[in-house]
């Protein structure tokens, strides 16, 4: 049982990592990544290999995931610059789609469909499973409170200023002399990097990563996640993230309780009420559940950003 | 500082609702000793697995109905929980880690996608539990598990080995190999070669990607080799457009699938003349036997897809590996599973009868319905027959058996 | 080499078959400027819609080509009503994120409904015709045919009827088309209406060469992006050549590409496209 909740523990850690990784674009730019699994798979594929075949520890596997991650996301950021953001959120959709097709069939560097089993863990093997999940879990909450320190500074101080200011409107940001265009590419590139730093933390944890591991269902998840959560705020990811785990591993439990159904049926179910959470999230809490405090930006209350020209 | 207040009373908040989740959960893995014996099932049920999924959930089901009905096994009964694998890893093992920890079951039964099976099985084997798996990848059965694995489902080598054979045998000259990427492609691709080559055949390959629309193409591409015989690597989905095209475009040669690739949702999606004269083989369900009728009851179904018919076998091997071990623990399990499963006992086939015995202090060898189900020492399956069958009007008939 | 008339061809007829749904994803973009990802579960249901005329009714494929258009066009315009529509004074991203939702929804309740197993259709599956080496199917043909008769009636429609005219007021300026009288609201729906049939019939269409089940949809979605991006979004003539040219570009790629990356020339047309001619190749300029 203590284990069970203890990786549940992780799961929560690694999409709260994504929710913030989202966050920075989304919430503080208005910029959309729906390429999440894409980049969440580079993060853990390049640690995976730096630390398996590269034999290279763990903690640089794991610079490195953040690394590749951040600069796939600068490119895709610097190539639809100047469009609006709806050509970013579909070149999004299919690098991550691309990246899946890469690591399935590029089996010299990625050992394609089977995937990189053995990823070292720390302290993995020494432990008893019990305390090696309790170990993982202090390591994600350490991970998670430098983010989210870092993070927080980042949003509160100038830089984060500015960055909601070209959300809120980037012509008048624009106007008042900000760098729109570098902010805007340093933000998506960061958000990138953290959803690749999630994915090296995932590999190292699991020891087995594989190219149908990083689905694009994913992606709903970390919007549930965010937006219950409250886009534009650091703890709501996280609290989100607590949210949207606790209705995956929730569903579980309702087997039970429904009779009748099939259990294709039941499975269905667990999809369709994510899904209406997330519109209703949408719908009814646009500022999510625990809401940025009053920026003064953002008049008509209108948190989440409007259209981008 | 009413500001940090509020963040406390939000972290309470938030510890309090996982503790509530807790204490709501059912079935604590405290009740393991007196109250019902866990079995979980792992099968998919969404992805793309979801077509063998269901059935092979619901041939468990009914085997331990059967044993309930029978009084159940060390005294206790057995009650299901399933999970979904989502045909994804990572669910997967949220599922794995869920039926290990809370549920406390004594086994995993059915994982499907290989790659499945590598991720959730060091859940199960660090937890204590066994693994009862139909995925084929080579690998699995190599993995470090002390004898938590079980597969049934023959590995991917020797049943490309047997199939290549019987290729060459039925007059082959040039064979191709059409599929997906898979952790199969590879290795079929080499074994089909080398049989190929010692029977004097010519040998293309081509490998696609899987889950696409049309594959007209690519039926363009394997056919500029003139193939007289191919053999198809895929699964349902992707197998029935490949048929389809295949036919659109005119290739009379002969083609086999695996059976799990053209099973009877496939035969019914498509005319018959698209599938009339191809050949599948599968690692032989035994279709006299008595284990295979009470499949085809349970699942109210003529033909009996061998994943189904293969968890059917993991749920008797189960129930007897705890009667023999007088245990329900995965480690004891592990040895129970081998004395019931090979050697000199009596054949049956389900375990009520193999209880009886088992209870009257004699001793049992279990031939299901997926074949004898006999184990080496690292869980890969021994003793395997192959059924091949040919398509006609719309049916698979028996061919011969290898 | 030899092979590439061939590809050619084949690539013409799968453009045609994403040319129908790239146009629906187009025109809602057009007249409600956001990307509306609900369309890969649209096009499932109008495949499943249509296999329901088609098989337990008994029905022609035609009266259930019909069929998905309707249903399509129906459930589109309440999904838009009830889910959509709420959603757009937050802005066109989080509006394209709800739609991810809706689709999610969506295919879970054709899942509900008719499981996993997949389904053919009740058609009678004849051999390619071939002319001078080069093969065609008499369905694939058809189905050629028929999105260019619906591509054209649709032309015709949007080019010299009132609705089309209509339309593109509503999409250039909806303030200033309300002030001159045009009824927005109707015109947003119907114009949901036609593009959600579409995509429907994009549905059914794919799976008369194939075999559907829940994920019908999903597996050709990225094409269809890629068509409607490539051709310039919002851009109709821009969806139906985007459609085209990632169809032909797809079947091409095997001559150079493995075709286990298939999926990914969708990806590299776009990048080329937004790299060389951000708007599109028919795209209007935008600032």
């Amino acid at each position: 049982m203590i284990s069970y909740l203890a990786s549940i523990g992780v799961t929560i850690g690694i999409y709260a990592l994504l929710a913030l990784g989202i966050n920075v674009a989304w919430g503080l730019t208005g910029m959309i990544n729906l390429g999440m699994a894409g980049f969440f798979a580079l993060g853990a594929y390049a640690s995976a290999i730096a630390t398996t075949s590269g034999e290279l520890p763990i903690l640089i596997g794991v610079v490195l995931g953040f690394i590749f991650a951040a600069g796939g996301g600068l490119l895709l950021a610097a190539i639809t610059f100047r469009l609006r953001g709806d050509y970013l959120a579909i070149i999004t959709l299919g690098f991550s789609e691309s990246v899946r097709l890469f690591m399935t069939n590029e089996i010299w560097l990625t050992r394609g469909p089977d995937g990189i089993s053995d990823i070292p863990g720390p302290l993995r093997g020494e432990l008893t499973p019990r305390d090696f999940n309790l170990l993982y879990l202090g390591l994600m909450i350490v991970v998670l409170i430098v983010v989210v320190i870092l993070l927080r500074n980042l949003a509160n101080g100038p830089y984060g200023r500015a960055l909601r200011a070209i959300r809120d409107d980037d012509v008048v940001a624009a106007v008042a002399g900000k760098p729109v265009g570098r902010l805007r590419l340093e933000a998506f590139a960061l958000g990138a990097g953290l959803l690749g730093l999630a994915g090296a933390l995932f590999g190292h944890y699991h020891s087995y990563i594989a190219p149908d591991m990083f689905l694009p269902l994913i992606t709903i998840y970390i919007f549930l996640a965010l937006t219950a959560g409250g886009p534009g705020n650091m703890l709501g990811a996280v609290l989100g993230a607590a949210l949207v785990v606790a209705v995956l591993e929730g569903t579980r439990f309702v087997h039970d309780v429904i009779p009748g159904l099939s259990i294709v049926q039941v499975a269905a179910v667990r999809e369709i009420t994510v899904g209406l959470l997330l519109i209703l999230a949408l719908r009814f809490r646009p500022r999510g559940l625990v809401p940025e405090r009053p920026a003064r930006s953002s008049e008509l209350g209108l948190s989440t950003p409007r259209r981008n020209r | 500082m009413t500001r940090r207040l509020t963040m406390k009373r939000r972290q309470l908040l938030a510890t309090g609702a996982i503790g509530a989740g807790a204490l709501t959960m059912p079935r604590l893995a405290l009740a393991q000793s007196d109250g019902p014996i866990m079995l979980g099932t792992l099968t998919p049920l969404t992805g793309v697995g979801g077509t063998y999924g269901p059935s092979m959930r619901d041939a468990v089901a009914g085997v331990i109905d059967s044993v309930n009905s029978a009084g159940g096994v060390l005294g206790r009964q057995i009650e299901l929980v399933s999970e979904d694998t989502q045909t994804n890893p990572e669910a997967a093992v949220r599922a794995a880690r869920k039926l290990v920890d809370v549920d406390g079951v004594s086994a995993v039964i059915g994982t499907w996608a290989s790659s499945v099976t590598t991720a959730v099985a060091p859940v199960c084997w660090e937890g204590g539990v066994m693994v009862y798996t139909v995925s084929g990848s080579d690998s699995i059965t190599q993995l470090p598990h002390e004898g938590y694995i079980i597969r049934t489902q023959p590995n991917s080598q020797l049943q490309i080995e047997v199939a290549a054979q019987f290729m060459v045998d039925q007059g082959a000259t040039r064979v191709a190999w059409i599929g997906p990427q898979t952790p199969f492609a590879e290795s079929s691709i080499a074994i089909l070669g080398d049989v190929a080559g010692e029977g004097g055949a010519s040998m293309d390959s081509l490998i696609y990607e899987a889950d696409r629309t049309s594959y007209r193409s690519e039926v363009d591409q394997i056919m500029t080799g003139d193939p007289d015989f191919l053999m198809l690597g895929g699964y349902a989905a992707d197998s029935t457009v490949l048929l389809r095209d295949l036919f659109q475009a005119g290739y009379e040669g002969k083609i086999i699938g695996p059976a799990y690739a053209v099973n009877a949702s496939v035969l019914d999606a498509l005319p018959n003349d698209v599938v009339e004269g191809l050949f599948t083989w599968e690692g032989t369900p035994d279709v006299t036997s008595g284990a295979y009728a009470r499949v085809q009851e349970i699942l109210g179904v003529d033909v009996v897809d061998p994943y189904s018919a293969q968890t059917y076998d993991h749920a008797n091997l189960a129930i007897l590996a705890m009667a023999a071990a007088g245990s329900s623990t995965g480690a004891d399990m592990r040895g129970g599973v081998r004395t019931i499963s090979q050697g000199d006992g009596e054949i049956i086939d389900n375990a009520v009868d193999g209880l009886a015995i088992l209870a009257d202090g004699g001793s049992v060898n279990y031939n299901g319905a997926s074949g004898p189900c006999d184990f080496t020492r690292i869980g890969d399956i021994t003793g395997t027959q192959f059924l091949f069958r040919q398509i006609q009007d719309g049916q698979p008939v028996d061919f011969e058996t290898v | 080499m030899e092979l590439i008339p061939q590809l050619l061809v084949n690539g013409v007829l799968y453009g045609s078959l994403l040319a129908l749904p790239a146009i629906g994803f187009t025109t809602i973009f057009a007249v409600l400027r956001f990307p509306n990802f609900s369309v890969a579960s649209i096009a499932t249901l109008g495949a499943f819609a249509g296999w329901v005329a088609n098989v337990p009714l008994g029905l022609p494929i035609l009266v259930a080509v019909v069929a998905a258009f309707v249903i399509s066009g129906i459930v589109g315009v309440l999904a838009d009503d009830i889910v959509l529509r709420p959603m757009r004074p937050y802005g066109a991203l989080t509006t394209a994120i709800a739609s991810i939702a809706l689709t999610v929804v969506l295919e879970n309740m054709i899942r509900f409904g008719f499981g996993n197993d997949l389904r053919g259709y009740d058609l009678p599956l004849v051999r390619d015709w071939r002319f001078l080496g080069i093969r065609v199917g008499p369905q694939q043909l058809e189905n050629l045919v028929l999105a260019t008769i619906i591509m054209v009636l649709l032309f015709v429609f949007l080019r010299y009827g009132r609705f089309g005219k209509a339309m593109r007021a509503v999409a250039d300026n909806p303030q200033l088309a309300a002030l001159k009288g045009i009824p927005s609201g109707t015109v947003t729906r119907l114009a949901i209406f036609i593009a959600m049939g579409l995509v429907g019939v994009g549905g059914i269409l794919q799976g008369l060469g194939t075999a559907i089940d829940p994920l019908t949809g999903f597996r050709f979605i990225l094409s269809i992006f890629a068509a409607a991006v490539v051709g310039g979004l919002g851009s109709i003539p821009g969806a139906v050549l985007g459609a085209f040219v990632i169809g032909i570009g797809q079947e091409l790629s095997l001559v150079i590409l493995d075709p286990t990356y298939k999926s990914a020339v969708g990806f590299l047309a776009i990048l080329v496209v937004l790299i060389f001619r951000p708007e599109g190749l028919l795209g209007e300029k935008r600032q």
